[in-house]
């Protein structure tokens, strides 16, 4: 019944992909532009929302650990409240810019976990690798984040949260040895799984 | 309670640590909760990636392994086990994983005999105070959120909502669905834990799968997870559209997957239980929170931000309360005559104890809601704050009586058929 947990990834991997994409194109034909269609500003919260919606079912029917599971329902919140704050903000409901801690907050947490989470050196196993890999980047791109809420012009700041995202997709289609991304990728990273 | 907090705080602060890389479980022989009809000769489970280092108990009802050493081949491990007799067994394992967790798990089988759920494992506790008291915040959480949307939806309907009130109903329903999700979350952990007995660092790499999937009470978990999901993703687009119009699917969904602890607990797996039991319980626990709920929608948002409307809406819910008090009395008198085979059970038995605390705290607050309705007042704010507090208080017990094994019933001569954990585990009764 439930699809291996590769698929998974690689699906919520199609997901990140298309919002660091869909940030990337606003960075690159600029606000006052991507704002002219005026359902393109909802477009990335939206979709962020979205995939926290769908998140749940992968943190109730993976539940082969604690860990698994308490890790993706947190996850699930944390794209809801990003996408939610941020939608919030672009539908003008919510004025205070204070809510656009919502997204370095909920990516800066996620990171911190990661590291955290793993007590393994870098190359002590491929999980190990991505673990660091995923938890660094996303640290990075929660002060990339910070950063555009105080300076929400920046187009250097914009352009790096989005290819951050990007990484990230990169990443989550990169979890397995099975992977269309680099394969296994040393062995110093432990035997291949399968 | 230390457990707690450090489960709350995990919740709160992990997120997605993907622990993707770990070995998973694909199958395993016995199966989850097999009933077999001949000794097994060893007991093999299969991973998804090669374990080292991997460690296979199996467990009767006294506590004694008759499992030998377990051997790890790639990603099979196998223990051979010494001739059994007929009875349930506990296969508790571990291993450790090629990325350094080790992995554990826990499921049960029986030989000649039904295997009881893994909740009922040997060395799995039952109900403790924290899971209580996690269990009422839980009821408190799912009546502020049912409460909310019913009051808005029934009581309200029609009138001319101001903004605040509005905004205060929808803030209430919002905070009644992320209690319920993240204290169910940790309600199904801390049960987990009682299960596994593994210690806080290993729990958190313990495979949780036979009991999400092999219970009535995981599978209600999911069930209500996931619909919870939906509801608060309703409340924040109620919110963010301004349409009152999408807190009708999250009322119907709420009250839909309400239903998942009344398919879970007592009313549906104890000996006389039946659909009707079923039913009662899921009408008996909706009607509790539309009017608990409505009392803190009351309280908290109709008396502090809309004061104009507070004398047509108070009267508009006595009317509502009466009916929903109809309907808790007449559910719960019902389940009362099933669950307690004899009438002096109310005083001898510990459950029959509780319930008589439930039923007198029950009948102060009807009580106090009559006085409301027969005889108003211009300040009843803080009579009706009183009346709610009443109300909490009948959470509470609802919560130990939940946690309650209630007295059995009298056993029909012809039947035979009977789990060989009956009895054996004490009050683990949460839940099959």
């Amino acid at each position: 019944m439930e699809p291996p947990s590769e698929m998974v990834h690689w699906f919520f991997g199609t997901g990140v992909l298309m919002l660091g994409l869909l940030m990337l194109a606003e960075v690159i034909v600029g606000r006052e532009v991507w704002a002219q269609r005026h359902w393109r500003i909802y477009l990335w919260p939206g979709l962020a929302f979205g995939l926290g919606v769908l998140m749940w079912p992968v943190m109730t029917f993976f539940t082969n650990s604690a860990i698994h599971m308490v890790a993706h329902g947190a996850w699930a919140q944390a794209l809801m409240a990003m996408g939610g704050a941020e939608l919030g903000l672009a539908k003008g409901k919510l004025k205070s810019r204070w809510w656009k801690l919502a997204t370095p907050v909920g990516i800066g947490v996620s990171g911190a976990a990661f590291l955290i989470h793993e007590q393994n050196g870098w190359y002590f196993a491929r999980s190990a690798f991505l673990h660091h890999l995923v938890g660094w980047t996303l640290i990075g791109a929660s002060v990339v984040a910070l950063t555009l809420v105080f300076r929400p012009r920046s187009l250097a700041m914009q352009t790096a949260f989005a290819l951050a995202v990007i990484a990230l997709s990169v990443m989550l289609f990169s979890d397995r040895d099975l992977a269309p991304v680099f394969g296994h990728l040393s062995p110093l990273a432990g035997a291949p799984h399968r | 309670m230390k457990r707690l907090v450090a489960l709350l705080l995990f919740v709160a602060l992990a997120a997605p640590a993907a622990a993707t890389a770990h070995a998973t479980l694909k199958s395993e022989f016995p199966g989850f909760q097999q009933e077999l009809q001949t000794s097994p000769k060893f007991v093999q489970l299969h991973f998804d990636q090669v374990v080292q280092l991997p460690v296979i108990d199996v467990i009767d009802i006294h506590g004694v392994n008759h499992a030998l050493k377990a051997v790890a081949n790639g990603t099979n491990v196998r223990a051979r086990v010494r001739p059994l007799p007929a009875g349930a067994y506990t296969i508790r394992w571990h291993a450790l994983s090629s990325d350094g967790h080790v992995v554990s798990g826990v499921w049960t089988f029986g030989l000649r005999v039904k295997a009881p759920p893994p909740t009922e494992a040997y060395g799995a506790s039952g109900p403790t105070g924290t899971e209580n008291l996690v269990r009422w915040v839980y009821f408190v959480a799912l009546a502020t959120m049912i409460g909310a949307l019913g009051f808005r939806l029934l009581v309200l309907r029609g009138l001319e909502v101001p903004p605040a009130l509005e905004k205060r109903m929808l803030l209430l329903a919002f905070i009644g669905v992320l209690g319920v999700l993240e204290v169910g979350i940790a309600a199904f952990l801390l049960r987990c834990e009682d299960v596994l007995q593994l210690p806080f660092g290993k729990f958190f790499y313990g495979d949780l799968s036979p009991i999400s999937g092999g219970t009535r009470y995981g599978k209600a978990f999911i069930a209500m997870t996931l619909g919870f999901a939906l509801v608060s993703a309703f409340v924040y687009l109620a919110w963010l559209l301004e349409r009152t119009l999408l807190l009708a699917p999250a009322l119907v969904l709420s009250l839909a997957f309400t239903g998942g602890l009344s398919l879970s607990g007592h009313d549906a797996t104890d000996p006389g239980s039946s659909w009707k039991s079923e039913l009662a319980d899921w009408v008996h626990i909706s009607a509790v929170s539309l009017w608990i709920g409505g009392l803190v929608a009351l309280v908290v948002a109709v008396f502090p931000a809309a004061p104009g409307l507070r004398r047509e809406v108070l009267a508009r819910f006595s009317r509502f309360a009466t009916v929903l008090v109809a309907l808790v009395l007449a559910a719960g008198t019902y389940l009362a005559i099933v669950r307690l085979p004899a009438f002096h059970d109310l005083w001898r038995n510990g459950y029959g104890q509780v319930l008589l605390v439930k039923i007198c705290l029950v009948a102060v607050a009807v009580a106090w809601g009559g006085v409301h309705k027969f005889f108003p007042r211009a300040r009843v704010f803080r009579s009706i704050a009183g009346e709610m507090a009443v109300g909490l208080a009948v959470l509470l017990v609802a919560a130990i009586l939940t946690d309650s094994k209630p007295p059995p019933q009298p056993v029909p001569s012809s039947s035979t058929s009977r789990s060989a954990y009956a009895g054996a585990v004490g009050a683990s009764s949460w839940r099959k």
